[in-house]
């Protein structure tokens, strides 16, 4: 029964492993991309569709993790792999730092609040030169040869995110998944039921900021280049509008999302400049028409409940 | 038979007005007990009081021998007293077995657990609370979508899944079709019997009252008028007439 | 996806550029006191904005930047249209208008079907007007970053006790202050006012009031676009008008309405003078890193007072 929910899933992951070993150079770049942001977008989901938290401010810990590696390379202090390894700790560590004082506050300010971590990192990016290289950016061969290789990164990148995907599927489907899910319904009926509902969403927000450092190591193998446009809140608001997009209430919706924004990107960009147009237009029809997400597209629920609201809005 | 929840002269003002104006109150071990009232007489306010929603102005509350007054719902909960309200507070967006198995993970204080699945010994206590409340068959409908009625039983099953001592009802049959008031009586007949429960409702419907109570507590202006079996205070004159003009 | 990022939008205080560390007379002491107040000034009127419409509707509109950044480029790319000094007073009213213009629009076409949608759906549906707006300045004024030119009549420098300080930075200064205390009688006198303070109060109570509601979320909406408005244009010969601008102020913009507490014009002044000093003098001491000083403050006051700050607003 588990093997039939994992289905789907598990068929998407094929195909990505598929893509890496067939697909010609410019195309993996593509399908890096999707890969890598599906990560990110699903590791936000945990909070977002998952607990109910907004957090516009999780390309913070994406960021880290991206600079790990590129500032333990640039300033010699580690290899890649002890730096690859170390990236989801130190990830998640700065995640618990952030979450501690954030989580304090409720809904509005919660997302403010992110938007405001997200911005300060970005900040310290761009003025730490010394360490960061600031606006440039560090640049370089950061990564193993064989991953600077097109196929070799890409195959790395499709295995690193399909296991962190797994994992978090079973976070999902764990105890504390659970839990959030509780939370995101219902709070205080939580707490009321003698959970201390701010570790547990600490929690989620550790394990988010984790998963999100992940998917900025990835990032840097496929770009083999770190810069502080990675951190600032426009960036965070990415793994949020794709897992809308996608449908942020079902497991895999962040991951269709990510499918879809950089397909119509790489489908738009070839025929117009105005990807940021395309973007906001969609955006703007995924909140006002679809409010469960675009892989809501294939249920019939949301097309009637579309159909309602647009007979309701005709003069009778 | 030992008092399990015994409230000292309880007043509880909101400003010049006392809702509650020196109640007190006993509940016997493993008894149903009723609170009724007139609209007005102060029922809900008291409920409140004794499961910690709001502090007493004066009075103590004392459970199991223990005084909790002044205590959060939480900790109230924690020693053994929980309450299910009119106004359900489900999940409503996760499935009633999930509900249930929320509650369930709290008890056994598991919920942090993300490295592994929900452990089949989990599962088990929560399809068998589903099954004692009936529920089983609605176990993967989504809790928002139930009938007000049927929510109502789960909330009775997420405050069963503390393993409660004491359950306090807050008019449970209210707005229910004849059909569900007999349901939900015989539910809490048969629940207060398998889990050795004390029960103490707050009701409107006297029917309800008088058929499913060991003892009937009377309010009148946030005093108690009269105390006893239902049998006694159905023919009480006092009782009586602080009930004319009342649909009886 | 890459977009041009603008640094921190701020702009940075006159002494700066250049400057090495300053001795500290009197003199000394009161320049850098007012180059903090320049950026103050900018700070305060996008902040002002925010916090009204905020305080009052309770929405979180993330492109509340993009009015300050088409302030700033309707005053540059309308040099050809209004040139030379009388053009720069005409320009200084065109741009905030027409940004008000904008702004009443976007409130009744998408901000007036999400008021009522949870703040997931009011971040996003602003967050998609952010892209669509940059890429409409996108295709207006192009890729290129603009200059303006100050006009002569607020060019040059001013000595103040032997230390010299642009005269245009106390142009600045002054059309805030004006601006703000425009606001401030705006809400003490006219009807508009007091029904937006009533909104801060309680927002729920206005429509019982019979006040139109609609029509007064329009005007609020329009107002805070105006100072937007106003902010980018007298910002524009500071520094570089580009793209990005939209995004580097609105972060620091919010911060400072949130310290001051939201609804509060006096509050988003008092916390962007604090802001803006502190920046001015830490510049000395860390110029790395005054431009965090703004998140600095905000985890400051979050770790001592988590709910303090943000409890009006609940």
């Amino acid at each position: 029964m588990i093997l039939r929910r994992l289905l789907p899933g598990l068929a998407l992951a094929l195909l990505a492993f598929l893509g890496a070993g067939l697909l010609g150079p410019g195309e993996l770049v593509v399908l890096n991309n999707v890969v890598v942001l599906a990560l990110f977008a699903v590791a936000t989901n945990l909070l977002l569709g998952t607990t109910g938290l907004v957090s516009f401010g999780q390309a913070c810990f994406y960021g880290v993790g991206g600079y790990t590696v590129a500032i333990a390379w640039y300033q010699h202090w580690a290899g890649f792999w002890v730096s690859a390894c170390l990236a989801p700790f130190i990830g998640g560590f700065v995640a618990f730092l952030v979450g501690m004082l954030v989580l304090r506050s409720r809904r509005w300010f919660f997302a403010l609040l992110t938007m405001a971590f997200s911005q300060l990192f970005f900040t310290i990016a761009q003025k730490a030169y010394d360490i960061t290289q600031g606006d440039s950016g560090i640049f370089g061969a950061m990564v193993p040869d064989w991953m600077a290789d097109p196929r070799g990164g890409s195959l790395f990148i499709v295995a690193v995110a399909t296991i962190s995907i797994l994992l978090l599927w079973l976070i999902d489907r764990s105890p504390l998944g659970l839990t959030l899910r509780a939370i995101r319904d219902n709070q205080r009926r939580v707490a009321g039921l003698g959970v201390n509902t701010y570790a547990v969403q600490l929690l989620a927000f550790t394990l988010s900021g984790a998963f999100c450092a992940i998917a900025g190591v990835l990032t840097v193998v496929n770009q083999q280049a770190a810069y502080p446009g990675m951190l600032d809140w426009v960036q965070s608001g990415d793994p949020v509008l794709v897992s809308v997009i996608g449908g942020m209430y079902s497991f895999l919706g962040p991951v269709v999302g990510a499918l879809i924004y950089q397909l119509g990107h790489d489908v738009i960009v070839r025929i117009t400049t105005r990807w940021q147009l395309a973007l906001g237009l969609v955006l703007l029809a995924v909140v006002l028409l679809f409010p469960d997400g675009l892989a809501g597209l294939f249920r019939a629920e949301a097309w009637q409940a579309l159909a309602n609201r647009v007979l309701r809005r005709r003069p009778a | 038979m030992t008092a399990i929840l015994q409230a000292d002269e309880l007043v509880k003002s909101f400003g010049p007005f006392n809702a509650v104006d020196g109640a007190s109150l006993q509940v016997e071990e493993r008894s149903i007990h009723a609170l009724i009232g007139p609209n007005g007489a102060g029922k809900t306010t008291l409920f409140y009081l004794l499961a910690g929603y709001i502090k007493p102005t004066a009075g103590r509350v004392r459970f199991n021998g223990v005084d909790i007054t002044g205590l959060s719902p939480n900790a109230v909960a924690r020693r053994g007293m929980v309450c299910a309200f009119q106004i359900t507070h489900v999940f409503p967006r996760m499935t009633v077995a999930e509900n249930v198995t929320c509650a369930v993970l709290a008890r056994h204080r598991a919920q942090h657990r993300f490295w592994a699945p929900i452990s089949a010994a989990i599962r088990r206590e929560a399809d068998e609370l589903l099954h004692s409340v009936g529920l089983t068959a609605l176990a993967g409908q989504r809790a928002g979508t139930l009938s007000h009625g049927d929510q109502r039983v789960l909330e009775v099953a997420l405050a069963l899944a503390t393993s409660p001592s004491m359950l306090l009802l807050d008019e449970p049959t209210a707005g229910m079709s004849p059909v569900e008031t007999e349901r939900t009586v015989a539910l809490v007949r048969r629940l207060a019997q398998e889990r050795a429960l004390t029960v103490l409702l707050v009701e409107h419907d006297v029917n309800v009252v008088f058929s499913i109570s060991d003892r009937v507590t009377v309010l009148h202006q946030g005093r108690v008028l009269r105390e006893g079996p239902p049998a006694e205070i159905r023919k009480d004159p006092a009782v009586i007439e602080v009930y004319l003009g009342e649909a009886a | 996806m890459c977009r041009e990022r603008a640094g921190d939008g701020r702009p940075e205080p006159a002494t700066t550029r250049g400057s090495g560390l300053r001795p500290m007379t009197l003199g000394g002491i009161i320049v850098q006191l007012l180059s903090g107040l320049t950026s103050a000034a900018i700070l305060f009127l996008v902040a002002a904005g925010i916090t009204l419409i905020f305080g009052a509707m309770r929405i979180i509109n993330v492109a509340h930047g993009s009015f300050y950044m088409y302030g700033a480029y309707i005053m540059a790319s309308a040099l050809t249209l209004l040139p030379g000094q009388a053009g720069f007073w005409l320009r200084l009213l065109l741009a905030p208008a027409l940004v008000g213009v904008l702004g009443a629009a976007l409130e009744v076409l998408v901000l007036r079907r999400i008021y009522q949608r949870e703040h997931l759906a009011q971040l996003l549906a602003t967050f998609a007007l952010f892209y669509i707006l940059a890429d409409l300045a996108q295709q207006i004024w192009g890729n290129q970053y603009r200059t303006v030119p100050v006009p002569p009549v607020l060019a040059g420098h001013t000595s103040i006790l032997g230390h010299a300080f642009p005269l245009y930075s106390l142009f600045v200064i002054a059309i805030a202050v004006l601006t703000g205390l425009a606001v401030l009688v705006l809400l003490r006198v006219t009807m508009f006012g007091w029904s937006v303070r009533a909104a801060v109060e309680d927002p729920e109570l206005l429509a019982a009031t019979g006040v139109n509601v609609k029509r007064l979320s329009t005007l609020l909406f329009a107002l805070g676009a105006v100072l937007a408005g106003i902010a980018g244009a007298v910002v524009a010969p500071l520094q570089a008008v580009t793209t990005g601008m939209d995004a580097s102020i609105l972060v620091a913009a919010f911060i400072v309405s949130i310290l001051g507490g939201l609804g509060s014009v006096a509050g988003a002044a008092i916390g962007s003078v604090i802001i803006g000093v502190f920046q001015a003098f830490g510049v000395q001491l860390w110029p790395q890193w005054s431009s965090t000083f703004v998140y600095i403050a905000m985890i400051l006051v979050l770790a001592f007072r988590p709910s303090g700050i943000l409890g009006q607003a609940e």
